[in-house]
């Protein structure tokens, strides 16, 4: 064990004596491959390729979706779930709600995140603020949801008012609002909830990105005589630019696929109808696989372009470093 | 003198511990295992929870120990759970659900008559219903009224109402009620994933009342289109009402946003924030749970819907994924003399099985047993019974209904699904053989 092993002269390989363990035979890659591959075809590949066969299907998979068209009214053959996804009054208003979530929960928790990441990064107990903001991460939409439902709760009739916003309404001599079931207002409530659930998520990435802004870019900026604002606005967005669009995409397309939110909430009903719900209930309130999957499908194509710019941007992020 | 006490109170309890087994064992006389094996499990899924799970435990024990089988329940409300379940081939071996999962999974379940079910045990209604393409294949274990109202007598007393025999009275009570200031209805949708069946129960009473029990057993086998005229009547009639602050708690939003057991409670409270509510017989137990003060018979009672002809009511079913011994046995147990008695003497609302008329103990509920027993024209839940999305459809358009959308809109996009479901063409006839022909 003492004795010093004999130190060797250092000597370049040439090319040629690659040692065995580096040289890979055409099949090497496909058996690290495999495993992963194996796992991705069965539970991601498979799957998608069923789903899209069976939204050409009738209501139980048993015959062509031509079966379902009734004579004298509009028929799309084979495509006649995608008609239903498309076209049918219900799906239309879930559309609706999903362009509104986009236009106000994405803006809502990527410039909240932002906002706050930006104020926490110049105080001392940031720390603090910021594990407020992040804690709702921590619970469950179905929590979430069931929470804010009693922040919600409007009670007809009654003298106390146990739901918290309403308590304040009445406390300040105004009248209770049905929070979930006035039309227009009861959207943008659950989108509220949404906002509060996420802002922590975009805040925590953001704070990352504005760590990373380089000290001497700010400085020498000070020194020329630029203050705060300026200094925001020209140096650190730009350099947080793409951690900033990889933000907006992911969020854009999990707002896509909302659902439990309003699953728990409103159920869908009183026009808060959102793809993913509609999906669901296709699926298990009626048992009609044929429109389920149609809706899955339309859903997997509307998130497809997010998801390109999404990954595109984290790949020229990753370049950038 | 204190360690003999004590030695005393030892041989007490072990002397009585010795005698329970023989007891339980002279009471399993009555029970048939049907050769189920000490240690033999059945695997059960079921919508009820807490205080319901804990009767239903207390109904099953006998047969548990009798048999020495082990039940292992699942309580859950997810649709989706049973569904996945049995399309991955692994169902529970018993499901208490709905006859819409009769007819969705009939192939794949076994009839009553091959498990053990004595079918005279049940009245014939019941037996009907739970029928899928001529098999047996849902037991009733469970039944309720929905077409009774629940009132304080008490209130009325004081305030001098009386309870109405026919729907003018009833009509006229409501106009009294309004005129003094009283709001005469607590209505309440919100019921989750399910909210708008209260609604959609109320409706169907009027129907009763309007048309008549033919008329909605019609609408079940799809010879009346859900748009028809009468239907759209019993809306317009119940809408005057759940949309009009005057006439419900909250008018139209308090109608959609209420629990539905909020609503309950309203008439109850002090002061009655209503005077009525139309709910089904499980309402009674809930109103004692939550006004443990309140008597039944002075402070809350029901009266059946005045001038509905014959009586709205369900059952809830246990279908059966498996026919193993024990699965018999349970069968057998709650078709039987003793299961019945048992769930009667259980307070778990009331069994359909005949044998246990006289063993009940509440006195609401022997009021309801005997309503059942004595109706002679019996409908099932529109909803409930017609398979597919039906239920879901006219639930959603009953809230939109209330939510102040075009009625006639409403009704046509339910009697489309109705149509789809039950391969009727809308309009009416009946094209089920024109599609098997083709």
């Amino acid at each position: 064990m003492a004795a010093t092993p004999a130190i060797r002269p250092k000597r370049v390989r040439p090319v040629s004596e690659v040692p065995n363990i580096m040289k890979q035979g055409r099949f090497t890659p496909w058996m690290y491959l495999g495993p992963a591959l194996f796992v991705m075809i069965l539970f991601i590949v498979y799957p998608a390729l069923n789903t899209l066969y069976l939204s050409f299907r009738n209501i139980n998979g048993t015959d062509w979706a031509t079966q379902a068209c009734v004579a004298g009214e509009a028929c799309w053959g084979p495509l006649e779930n995608y008609r239903y996804a498309l076209t049918s009054p219900i799906m239309v208003t879930s559309f609706i709600n999903n362009l509104k979530w986009i236009f106000i929960m994405v803006p809502g928790c990527v410039l909240g995140g932002l906002l706050i990441a930006t104020l926490a990064n110049r105080v001392q107990y940031e720390s603090l603020a910021k594990s407020i903001i992040f804690l709702p991460q921590a619970i469950s939409f179905v929590g979430a949801g069931v929470i804010w439902k009693f922040i919600y709760d409007y009670g007809s009739g009654g003298p106390v008012q146990i739901g918290l916003l309403n308590a304040l309404l009445v406390s300040l001599g105004g009248q209770p609002v049905s929070w979930m079931t006035e039309p227009q207002v009861n959207t943008v409530a659950l989108i509220i909830v949404g906002v509060w659930m996420t802002t922590g998520f975009c805040m925590t990435i953001l704070s990352a990105a504005i760590k990373n802004v380089p000290a001497d870019l700010l400085e020498a900026a000070s020194v020329d005589g630029a203050n705060a604002w300026v200094a925001f606005w020209n140096i650190t967005v730009p350099v947080i630019l793409p951690t900033l669009t990889v933000v907006t995409t992911t969020m854009v397309i999990n707002v896509l696929k909302i659902f439990d939110i309003v699953y728990i909430m409103t159920g869908g009903n009183y026009g808060t109808e959102v793809i993913a719900n509609r999906m669901y209930q296709e699926q298990y309130g009626a048992f009609n696989t044929g429109r389920a999957a149609a809706i899955a499908v339309v859903l997997i194509v509307i998130i497809i372009p997010a998801m390109i710019l999404n990954i595109r941007r984290f790949r020229a992020e990753e370049a950038m470093r | 003198m204190r360690k003999r006490s004590g030695f005393l109170l030892v041989a007490l309890i072990l002397s009585i511990a010795l005698t329970v087994p023989s007891v339980l064992r002279a009471q399993s006389t009555n029970i048939d295992c049907k050769g189920a094996q000490k240690g033999d499990t059945v695997s059960m899924l079921y919508q009820w929870s807490g205080q319901e799970e804990t009767r239903l435990n207390q109904i099953l024990k006998p047969l548990a120990d009798a048999c020495g089988i082990a039940f292992k329940p699942e309580s859950t409300r997810d649709q989706a759970l049973l569904d996945t379940r049995v399309q991955a081939g692994t169902p529970p071996d018993v499901a208490f659900w709905t006859l819409a999962a009769a007819a969705r999974y009939q192939d794949k379940l076994k009839t009553m008559d091959s498990l053990g079910a004595n079918k005279a045990a049940y009245a014939d209604f019941f037996v009907q219903n739970g029928t899928v393409n001529g098999k047996w294949l849902a037991l009733p274990v469970k039944a309720d009224i929905k077409t009774i109202i629940w009132y304080s007598p008490a209130v009325f007393k004081a305030k001098g109402y009386a309870v109405p025999k026919t729907w003018d009275e009833l009509n006229t009570l409501v106009e009294k009620m309004v005129a003094n200031k009283d709001v005469p209805w607590s209505m309440g949708f919100e019921s989750g994933d399910a909210t708008g069946w209260t609604g959609s129960d109320f409706i169907q009473d009027i129907m009763l009342v309007q048309q008549g029990p033919q008329y909605v057993n019609d609408i079940i086998a799809g010879k009346v289109a859900y748009n028809d005229a009468g239907v759209k009547n019993a809306y317009q009639t119940y809408g005057k009402w759940a949309k009009d602050p005057k006439y419900t708690v909250g008018g139209a939003q308090g109608t959609l946003s209420t629990a539905f057991l909020d609503a309950v409670y309203k008439p109850f409270m002090d002061p009655p924030q209503a005077m009525m509510v139309k709910q089904s017989g499980f309402a009674g137990g809930e109103i004692q749970k939550k006004f443990p003060d309140l008597k039944y018979g002075a402070d809350y009672d029901f009266f059946p819907v005045p001038g509905a002809k014959g009586l709205q009511g369900g059952a809830d079913l246990m279908l059966s994924f498996s026919d193993k011994p024990a699965v018999k046995a349970l069968v057998t147990y709650l078709a039987s003399p003793v299961g019945a008695v048992n769930w009667a003497k259980s307070g778990f609302d009331v069994t359909p099985n005949k044998a246990a008329v006289g063993s009940y103990t509440d006195p609401g509920l022997v009021k309801k047993a005997e309503a059942l027993a004595n109706t002679s024209g019996f409908t099932y839940d529109i909803g409930d019974t017609i398979p597919g999305g039906f239920g879901k459809a006219e639930w959603t358009a009953i809230v939109n209904f209330v939510n102040g959308k075009d009625l006639d809109t409403e009704l046509a996009a339910v009697a489309k699904v109705q149509a789809e479901v039950l391969g009727v063409k809308p309009g009416g006839a009946a094209t089920m053989a024109a599609t098997a022909a083709k």
